[in-house]
């Protein structure tokens, strides 16, 4: 296998290793042709702590500035902040420096279009042609702006949520909620969330200072101290973020974590009881949702994998709720971004009506019996192993709008390439987890017969 | 060809053309590089695109590991004072000094607190060139900037340890000052107020454009002029965007040449104590006679500020400057320092009790004329050279190629040069009276042009 690349530069923005690769005039260009792109006009930008954060923050400063453009200045906050901020101010777009749930070595940026939405693949491939063409708008420089900074994004973001959603009912006794901030970007921003909801908070890793007290993904397997202090404090609810606080892992009061899949479940189930409509999600998120929808008479459409996608289609279809299944909510009466605070707001709400704990909320939920798993595949194959499973599967039902999409028995299966490493990615859900893991195991076993029978040259 | 200058002064270009967050944020990596890693201070001054400069200066020393201390906007001395003081490793300003506001610049300071000599400069720009920089891995990197705002108080401090304070304030003289809206604006008021003086302050707004060129000459002064008259003041002073030149408006409100400043400067210094004087080979031949009043020697450097500090401590200078208004005051720091000049000059007029103009009248009377020669950058130093090989063989002329070429008559002189700053030759001449300066200007123009 080749070495894993330390510079990811892409439609959906660019991702590299601070010490390596991303460097300064790198980060400075890609700002000038953002800048360029939206016409130095005004930009929000807001980071999430990792270390790297102050270093490339400087440069998008540069490199906005020296095409014109005004900068609103968030400082860190979540990235569905600075989403929400350049709807707010009507701005012309944004820019978030987060590697998101990535180890501490990466940083990125990722780019907001003016609708409050990560650019489209064809905006992003527009942003990439003028980047490599290197033709920067520049401004005199006797007419260049300051920075605005906005220390107050995040009252804002928690004020339209509890605008939103309002606050908990009043209760005998208040919610009790353990939040596991990662040191991340919602270190802040999700305590002050909770307590504005009527929620006692205790926070834990909610230092925003760029250490990584676990890894970031709020995969069961990292919540280990989460799952610990909910059961020490007898609290109602946990909660998990990732570094850049757009998404969320619930964690029950038995201090078992329900998965990453069960987050947008929990919140749409909620959201089709009092506001009933269409849920949009990606292919890969589990069809527990559909069960979900369907009790409330409502529709689930489905997009490609990434939040961009599901975002536009959720424009498109005016879905009251969507998101992705590793945690990603997004509820357009906030946000039209992958939201934790959302996430959270909604799940309480979800606990203080339903007046059960969490973990009896999500035994009478349709069952999750889902598995992901990564398929080594070098990069040339790829293409002849999706032919192939489309060839083998015609008589199925099967949806190849990203990757192939199989329907099985009771189950699907779900076989997409990776952008950054040389493997598929495959993920699989039926009746049972032995089931989901038996159907992941064969389709697992047939692409790499395929791949050993004709190996790549 | 577009207007960029790398060299001695720093790196100075056009933002908007050449001068790019590309070029500022590598030259700061190639600095952190030079310097190795560790404390770096950063200034502005008040121009526009200071703040874009400025993050991409920061970006550049913070991917290079450096940790970052900006100290806002604060004249370039003030700066260079806090190196030493706060044990940085060096510091960058973000200033194009006396240039328009669409200008900007990085001044290069090394851990004494003096910008970079030139041999230092040229290892930098060799530094640049190779392009191969330290980067600081994500657990070695500084997660924030830190802030110091305790920098002008100390510049006040060593200010006020070169001056007797209590004979100014005794005295409380009305002062003008303009400011220039450039960073001068967070100091000078704060300083003449310590000096007791009645301070008419105008152009005092660090958020305000440039009202005039911030370049201290008498025809971007006529305003302070005008106020210096109108509120009776004893003396008023004219800055740059930065803190390093100064200009002065007399007490009948006569805006004067920025040539006088050091030579007045000079004045008051060697009365008080002789010793050696430092200045370029362009300056006024006003400060070698005033230096011989008092047996002092004068040292001619090349232009350009690095050769006037390295000469001030080489020869153990009691005054160092440039006739483009900058003044070095060693008791202070061995660099220009407007701030510093000020004290100074108020203290004479304190303790002596004689007014400005009394002062002037007795500096010798020459007349000196400032032109240039737009030049292609290509073709400067080519054009420069056939001037040195057609004014070689003329006869009864001393040629000293100290800093392009200056030619001296008993009766005068006149240098040509290539400007550090901008794309230009400039021709500086000296005489008696304006017809001969003239004349010898019109003399090296015409053997330019050839």
């Amino acid at each position: 296998m080749r070495a894993i690349p330390t510079l990811k530069i892409g439609i959906s923005g660019v991702r590299g290793v601070v010490g390596d690769s991303l460097t300064p005039v790198l980060l400075a260009r890609f700002a000038q042709a953002f800048g360029t792109y939206v016409g130095g006009g005004r930009v929000v930008i807001g980071r999430d702590p990792r270390t790297s954060g102050e270093m490339v923050w400087q440069a998008v400063v540069a490199g906005l500035l020296s095409t014109g453009c005004r900068i609103v200045d968030l400082g860190v906050c979540p990235t569905p902040t600075v989403q929400l901020l350049v709807r707010r101010l009507e701005a012309h777009g944004g820019i978030a420096v987060t590697a998101s749930h990535n180890p501490p070595e990466w940083n990125a940026l990722k780019f907001v279009g003016a609708d409050g939405l990560f650019l489209s693949a064809e905006r992003g491939r527009e942003l990439l042609d003028i980047y490599h063409q290197g033709d920067y708008v520049k401004a005199e420089g006797a007419r260049m702006r300051p920075v605005e900074a906005r220390p107050d994004a995040v009252d804002v973001h928690v004020g339209a949520i509890l605008e939103a959603l309002g606050p908990l009912p009043a209760a005998r006794r208040p919610l009790r909620v353990v939040l596991d901030a990662c040191n991340g970007a919602g270190s802040t921003a999700g305590p002050r969330l909770l307590e504005a909801l009527g929620a006692e908070t205790i926070a834990i890793n909610a230092t925003p200072d760029g250490s990584f007290p676990r890894p970031a993904e709020p995969a069961p397997e990292n919540l280990a101290a989460l799952c610990e202090a909910v059961r020490a404090h007898g609290a109602d609810a946990g909660f998990a973020q990732d570094m850049d606080a757009d998404r969320l892992a619930v964690v029950a009061e038995t201090g078992e974590p329900v998965g990453e899949e069960y987050t947008l479940v929990l919140a749409a189930s909620h959201v089709l009881a009092t506001t009933p409509g269409t849920v949009v999600t990606n292919l890969a998120t589990t069809h527990a949702l559909d069960a979900v929808a369907a009790r409330a008479g409502c529709r689930v459409v489905r997009s490609k994998v990434g939040e961009a996608h599901v975002a536009g289609a959720m424009l498109r279809e005016r879905a009251v709720i969507g998101g992705e299944g590793n945690g990603g909510v997004i509820y357009p009466r906030v946000n039209f971004a992958r939201d934790s605070l959302v996430g959270m707001a909604l799940v309480l709400h979800l606990v203080a009506a339903a007046r059960r704990p969490v973990s009896g909320i999500v035994a009478a939920l349709p069952p999750v019996h889902l598995v992901k798993r990564q398929v080594p595949c070098p990069s040339d194959r790829i293409g002849a192993v999706l032919a192939r499973l489309r060839r083998e599967h015609a008589g199925d039902r099967v949806d190849a709008s990203d990757g192939v999409k199989v329907w099985t028995g009771d189950g699907w299966f779900l076989v997409r390439p990776s952008n950054t490493e040389p493997i598929v990615r495959l993920v699989a859900e039926a009746g049972s987890d032995e089931a989901a893991e038996r159907l992941a195991a064969s389709v697992a076993g047939r692409i790499a017969g395929w791949l050993d029978a004709s190996p790549a040259r | 060809m577009q207007p960029l200058k790398i060299g001695i002064g720093g790196v100075r270009g056009l933002v908007g053309q050449t001068f790019t967050p590309e070029l500022a944020a590598g030259f700061a990596q190639a600095f952190a590089t030079y310097l190795d890693g560790g404390r770096v201070l950063v200034c502005r001054d008040t121009r526009p695109s200071g703040p874009m400069v400025t993050a991409a200066v920061t970006a550049g020393l913070l991917a290079a590991g450096c940790e970052v201390v900006d100290l806002g906007i604060v004249p370039t001395p003030t700066l260079q004072l806090a190196v030493p003081w706060l044990d940085a490793r060096g510091g960058v300003a973000v200033t194009a000094g006396h240039n328009p506001a669409g200008w900007n610049a990085l001044k290069f300071v090394r851990a004494d607190g003096l910008y970079l000599n030139h041999v230092q400069a040229e290892e930098l720009l060799d530094v640049y060139h190779q392009g191969e920089f330290i980067k600081a891995t994500w657990d070695r990197i500084a997660r924030a900037v830190a802030r110091r705002d305790d920098v002008v108080a100390h510049h006040l401090e060593a200010l006020a340890r070169a001056v007797d304070v209590e004979a100014v304030r005794a005295r409380r003289l009305r002062v003008a000052v303009d400011c220039t809206n450039g960073a001068c604006a967070a100091l000078v008021p704060r300083w003449l107020t310590a000096l007791g003086c009645d301070v008419v302050a105008i152009n005092d707004d660090l958020a305000a454009p440039f009202p005039h060129d911030p370049e201290p000459r008498p025809d971007t002064m006529p305003q302070a002029a005008a106020v210096v008259r109108a509120s009776g003041a004893d003396i008023g002073f004219v800055h740059d965007a930065d803190g390093e030149r100064l200009g002065l408006v007399d007490e009948t409100g006569r805006a004067l040449s920025e040539e006088l400043t050091l030579a007045l400067a000079a004045a008051i210094r060697l009365e008080r104590r002789a010793g050696p004087v430092v200045t370029n080979v362009s300056t006024t031949g006003a400060i070698e006679a005033i230096a011989a009043r008092h047996g002092a020697p004068v040292v001619r450097t090349p232009v350009g500020q690095a050769y006037i500090s390295e000469a001030i401590l080489e020869h153990g200078a009691v005054i160092g400057g440039e006739g483009n208004g900058g003044v070095a005051v060693p008791e202070v720091q061995a660099t220009h320092d407007s701030a510093a000049a000020i004290g100074l000059l108020l203290e004479h007029l304190a303790t002596s009790g004689r007014p400005l103009s009394a002062l002037v009248a007795e500096l010798p009377a020459l007349v000196m004329t400032k032109t240039h020669v737009a030049v292609a950058p290509d073709v400067i130093y080519s054009t420069l050279g056939e001037f040195r090989r057609a004014v070689e063989d003329e006869r009864g002329v001393e040629v000293d190629t100290t800093d392009g070429v200056k030619i001296v008559w008993p009766d005068g002189w006149v240098h040509v040069r290539a400007s550090n700053t901008e794309s230009m030759i400039r021709i500086i001449a000296e005489a008696g009276s304006r017809a001969r300066a003239a004349a010898l200007a019109d003399w090296a123009r015409d053997r330019l042009r050839r």
